[in-house]
């Protein structure tokens, strides 16, 4: 509470100098940079679109899992979802496609409350296995049901999106997709530290505490596996619509692993380390990978590493540094100042 | 169903049940599912399977280095990740989660660099053996299989009985802080629990490759029906693990040959979410009479 009355009376031009501020203009500028950087590209394109849509993936995930402790590992199918549901409307309906996204997010949503439900009393070893079991069985649903999905084939040549009556190209979808991540990513940094993320964050590691409270933990984590799911078909829509196809090997179980370990790698302090997870690992496991095949292998390393030397990610690290070298300064001014006293 | 799809059961059920022994006695000693075993038993077959295609090694030395290497990274696991991390976070589940999963990607990704992402034919045991029983013929290596978990089996079962180490894993098993009360090294117990899991799954990853060969990625599969049988099995007794392959292989067969091969894997999720719902501590549990 002190530290939001502070920063009211810190003036009228208190929100041009406050930290939100700062990294929500400097999250802000990075985006328009990765988006210039992406320009005409069209490996570049490819790279910041699967950059996108793993971080978009990561921070479904942060929510539930950072914050909430709870490791669901089926959202390579709420990501599938949110493909096919793209893939379903531009070849079954003549609906507009940002519908899709809609209804591919309150599908995912739905069953993603569905799952948890069902697996509400499970937690750690027992909830991974069993929600990484809903992902493979998703994954031959994909290839069995092929009058919905198409089977191995997937959904092809899917049309592309229209805003106000006019074709976006693939240029500017792509400069939409890394804003919508910004969008995203900003508004989970948000929850994260309101009285809801707070309370979701107690209830990782103090579940009871939480419940005498009066808040309802069991509720509260449906209400974020959905959220988190939601988000997760938003990156699959997003993929399938600048890439115009989908199919059972677009999302894979494989995927996900490589989502637990993003905002571990970024650091788990802050929804911007799920980004930044994301960012590094398209760089390690496809920039990487196609040249010198082991890409994969120096991931997960820089995985354990992290694990075992920094604890709170690669942001964590900056941070530590960051107020190591401030306090140095600083001790620094004021032996000085105490030096030129006399 | 032919008596033939019977031998298989038979087969997949000792493999299952051999893993599922690797996750019996990591829980024991740690209290905690180590799924990287699945990768080990992968690495462990990988790395024979090549050593005898690429450089002409003989069966059994490579067989003997792949168990070894097994064991070896379940060790490194444990010193270098699980102990330090576990001692940074007080011993809670979700770090240690986490770790084991990186472990499984690690080696997943080490076996792939290394080997090729191929896939690598094992070579079986004994092929120039089979039984011939007048309705089925058991060939070869499913003898060697079949032979090499009873032994298994028998030999842990023995060693949790007679030795010194085994009864202290089996008092860490039912109490730790007691245990650690009355001053047993609980620690070295754990390692040696870590170290023989290693060795057990790096044995059936080794006699499994020969049947439906092994690439980098088959450990991740192997890690959940590995986990899925302990489940089902129970930790009540030594033997849990392998009743509980058993009834996983036989569900495995099954299922595919009677409803078709996608129902499989939804089978395999309800009989897990049956599990965890109903019977959460599997079929066999330890009762304590008072």
């Amino acid at each position: 509470m002190s530290a939001v009355t502070a920063r009211k009376s810190s003036g009228a031009l208190g929100w041009a100098r406050s930290a939100e501020t700062g990294r929500i203009l400097g999250t802000l500028a990075l985006t328009l940079g990765v988006i210039a950087w992406a320009g005409a590209d069209l490996f570049r394109q490819d790279l910041a679109l699967l950059g996108a849509t793993y971080a978009l993936l990561a921070l479904g995930m942060y929510l539930p899992f950072n914050l909430a402790g709870a490791l669901s590992l089926a959202y390579s199918a709420y990501v599938a979802i949110g493909g096919y549901a793209v893939g379903l409307v531009a070849t079954k309906t003549g609906w507009p496609l940002p519908l899709a996204y809609l209804l591919g997010a309150v599908a995912s949503a739905a069953l993603a409350v569905l799952l948890g439900f069902a697996t509400r009393r499970l937690s750690g070893f027992y909830l991974a296995a069993v929600t990484l079991l809903f992902g493979v069985a998703f994954q031959s649903f994909l290839l069995d049901a092929k009058d919905i999905t198409g089977g191995a084939l997937g959904i092809g040549s899917i049309r592309p999106l229209t805003l106000f009556g006019s074709e976006l190209d693939r240029r500017t979808f792509i400069a939409l997709t890394l804003l919508a991540v910004w969008i995203v990513a900003v508004a989970v940094d948000r929850v994260r530290r309101s009285p809801f993320g707070v309370a979701l964050q107690s209830s990782r590691d103090v579940p009871a505490a939480v419940e005498a409270a009066g808040v309802g933990v069991p509720a509260m984590r449906l209400t974020v596996l959905g959220a988190g799911a939601a988000i997760a078909s938003l990156g699959g829509g997003l993929f399938t619509t600048a890439n115009q196809t989908i199919g059972p090997d677009t999302f894979t179980l494989h995927l996900v692993m490589l989502a637990i370990f993003m905002p571990l790698l970024g650091g788990q302090g802050s929804a911007w380390g799920a980004v930044l997870g994301a960012v590094l690992v398209v760089e390690l496991t496809f920039n990487l990978q196609i040249f010198e095949r082991s890409g994969s292998l120096i991931f997960g390393v820089a995985v354990l590493a992290v694990l075992l030397i920094a604890p709170g990610g690669i942001l964590g690290f900056a941070g530590q540094a960051t107020r190591w070298l401030r306090g140095r300064l600083a001790r620094g001014k004021g032996a000085q100042e105490k030096g030129a006293r006399p | 169903m032919s008596a033939q799809l019977w031998v298989s059961v038979v087969q997949i059920g000792c493999f299952f049940g051999l893993v599922a022994l690797g996750y019996y006695l990591v829980l024991e000693g740690a209290d905690f599912f180590n799924f990287a075993l699945g990768p080990f038993a992968m690495f462990s077959g990988l790395t024979a399977s090549w050593l005898m295609a690429e450089q002409g090694w003989p069966l059994g030395l490579a067989a003997v280095l792949g168990i070894a290497i097994a064991a070896v990274l379940a060790v490194v696991t444990e010193v270098a990740l699980v102990r330090p991390i576990d001692a940074r976070t007080g011993g809670g589940e979700l770090p240690s989660l986490i770790a084991v999963v990186a472990v499984l990607f690690a080696v997943e990704q080490l076996a792939g660099t290394l080997f090729g992402r191929q896939l690598m034919p094992g070579r079986s045991w004994l092929p120039h053996t089979s039984l011939d029983l007048g309705f089925v013929t058991v060939d070869g290596q499913t003898l060697a299989l079949v032979f090499c978990t009873v032994v298994a089996f028998t030999g842990v079962w023995l060693w949790m009985r007679k030795s010194r180490y085994g009864r202290i894993l089996r008092a860490v098993g039912s109490n730790r802080e007691a245990a650690k009360t009355l001053g047993m090294p609980v620690g070295r117990v754990r390692l040696v629990a870590f170290a023989l899991a290693g060795g057990v799954v790096g044995l059936a990853g080794q006699l499994f490759a020969a049947k439906a060969g092994v690439s980098f990625q088959s450990g991740f599969g192997w890690a959940l029906s590995g986990f899925l049988a302990l489940v089902i099995g129970g930790t009540g007794s030594v033997w849990a693990p392998l009743a509980g392959g058993m009834l996983l292989a036989l569900a495995q067969t099954l299922v595919p040959y009677y409803l078709g091969s996608a129902s499989l894997d939804y089978a395999v999720l309800a009989v897990a979410i049956l599990f965890f719902a109903l019977r959460p501590s599997g079929l066999f549990v330890r009762k304590v009479r008072v």
